[in-house]
């Protein structure tokens, strides 16, 4: 299956780009521009890559361009998905930062057509997919705590703007907040919250909570969320089922995060090089459940 | 009809919303005139409709070009004000505090940015690149670089962190 992410980078007037992306320490390297590795969508391309090396598959597509903030590169990503998608017929899109502008992303919905690729948005795409009534197009969400009490408010159209008492609510009663994201229909297929415990759940029910290896340093870490989203990508990119993709990938990111040994200042790549070794680990985790399962 | 996810900006009088008109078109923000409801009528019935998500970008122009407008509001949600509350996190050496998906993390002592996670609209890794590893007493603040409703709550939580090293909460002794 093909992997295509899309997602602005924080470069004032980088064109539009597209491709795959070699990865360095630093940074990663598309067309002949050098990216730096921090939080956001160069973050979980850097994860998907490397997990996408780690099971032997094709590295994802990445299509970008620079964006401060002022949409500029944000249009020029959404307008290229709406022009060409039909002819890169990815299997598997994961929306990221892009900055939410309802017409386009209602165009871009509608340029799907009966050939529907799976669906992954998290950051500004997932904010804007909610704000248009489209989370149920989407196959998988990985909202952060914040994220997914502003999910839950059927009102809101960013988290800036959610009611009080649901962010009140959000580092005490997760269960609750997905309960309300499906009940108002703005919860995609498989949710993945990731925070202190990370929750999957499934059209409506918690299939799995994951708490372990418990690293709290890794939420104040800039990036940490994205590598979650890129490994998750990656995953079902390899054929997993979404479910599967999303338990594993929380798995993989909790101990990528213990072997790099975070303190609070700790840089996103120092985790991102661990991703092919946690992730070995939580495979052959995964193969002997089921073979036990089967035993 | 205005359009889900629309912000407005009202004003007392309609010269000056002629005159943001031109000033956010000129800057190509997608933009249009447009008259109020009710409920949000304030001053001359017009006022600018933009998409909320940049309200950032739209605020800090129109008062960079002394455009005087009364307020600005989101016309999708009950409270039209963002969201102000944070949370506040010990680790010890550093304290994080969020606001909505907004965290920074500052180092006790020194004042340190350490790091900034969360949000999704495309200045907060932009705003993560000026200020982490800046001290937080010299960094300028997010919503004076930013342009989105994330920089606006990582700028209410930088404001909360600010208050808290000046205040010596952070194991800093204010003069």
């Amino acid at each position: 299956m093909s992997l295509v992410i899309s997602g602005t980078v924080p470069i004032r007037d980088l064109p539009l780009l597209t491709g795959s992306v070699e990865l360095k320490e630093h940074f990663v390297k598309l067309d002949g521009h050098e990216i730096p590795c921090t939080m956001g969508t160069a973050a979980m391309v850097s994860a998907a890559c490397r997990t996408c090396e780690a099971v032997r598959i094709a590295s994802p597509t990445w299509i970008t361009a620079g964006d401060i903030g002022d949409s500029k590169g944000s249009r020029l990503i959404y307008n290229y998905l709406i022009d060409k998608l039909a002819s890169i017929k990815p299997s598997v899109l994961s929306l990221h930062y892009l900055m939410p502008i309802t017409v386009l992303a209602t165009k871009l919905i509608d340029s799907f057509g009966s050939k529907k690729p799976v669906l992954i948005a998290d950051a500004g795409s997932m904010y804007v997919m909610k704000s248009i009534g489209a989370s149920r197009e989407f196959d998988l969400f990985t909202p952060d705590p914040g994220e997914m009490a502003f999910l839950a408010d059927p009102s809101a159209s960013h988290p800036a703007y959610m009611q009080r008492f649901l962010f009140e609510q959000d580092t005490v009663d997760v269960p609750r907040l997905v309960e309300q994201a499906y009940k108002h229909g703005n919860a995609s297929r498989v949710l993945l919250v990731k925070g202190a415990k990370d929750y999957v759940a499934k059209e409506g029910r918690i299939v799995a909570v994951i708490e372990e290896p418990f690293i709290p340093t890794l939420e104040p870490i800039g990036g940490t969320g994205d590598t979650v989203t890129g490994i998750a990508s990656a995953l079902v990119s390899y054929g997993m089922e979404v479910e599967k993709a999303a338990i594993t990938a929380a798995r993989t990111n909790r101990v990528a995060g213990k072997l790099a040994n975070p303190s609070t200042a700790t840089k996103v790549r120092e985790i991102i090089v661990q991703i092919p070794k946690a992730l070995e680990q939580c495979m052959n985790e995964n193969a002997k459940t089921q073979q036990d399962h089967v035993e | 009809m205005m359009k889900k996810s629309s912000g407005l900006v009202t004003f007392a009088e309609a010269r000056e919303a002629f005159k943001a008109e031109a000033v956010l078109k000129k800057s190509s923000y997608d933009i249009k005139l447009s008259v109020p409801p009710q409920e949000f009528r304030k001053g001359c019935d017009l006022a600018v409709e933009f998409n909320i998500f940049e309200r950032v970008g739209v605020e800090n122009l129109l008062k960079e070009k002394r455009v005087k407008f009364i307020d600005i509001v989101s016309i999708d949600t009950p409270s039209t004000r963002p969201l102000d509350a944070v949370k506040v996190f010990d680790y010890g050496d550093s304290v994080m505090v969020r606001c909505g998906a907004l965290k920074i993390t500052v180092e006790k002592g020194s004042g340190l940015i350490r790091n900034i996670s969360g949000g999704g609209c495309p200045d907060v890794p932009f705003l993560y690149i000026e200020l982490v590893d800046r001290r937080i007493f010299e960094a300028r603040r997010p919503k004076e670089l930013g342009y989105s409703l994330c920089a606006l709550c990582l700028d209410r939580a930088f404001e909360e962190a600010l208050r808290l090293y000046e205040s010596g909460h952070l194991g800093h002794s204010p003069n």
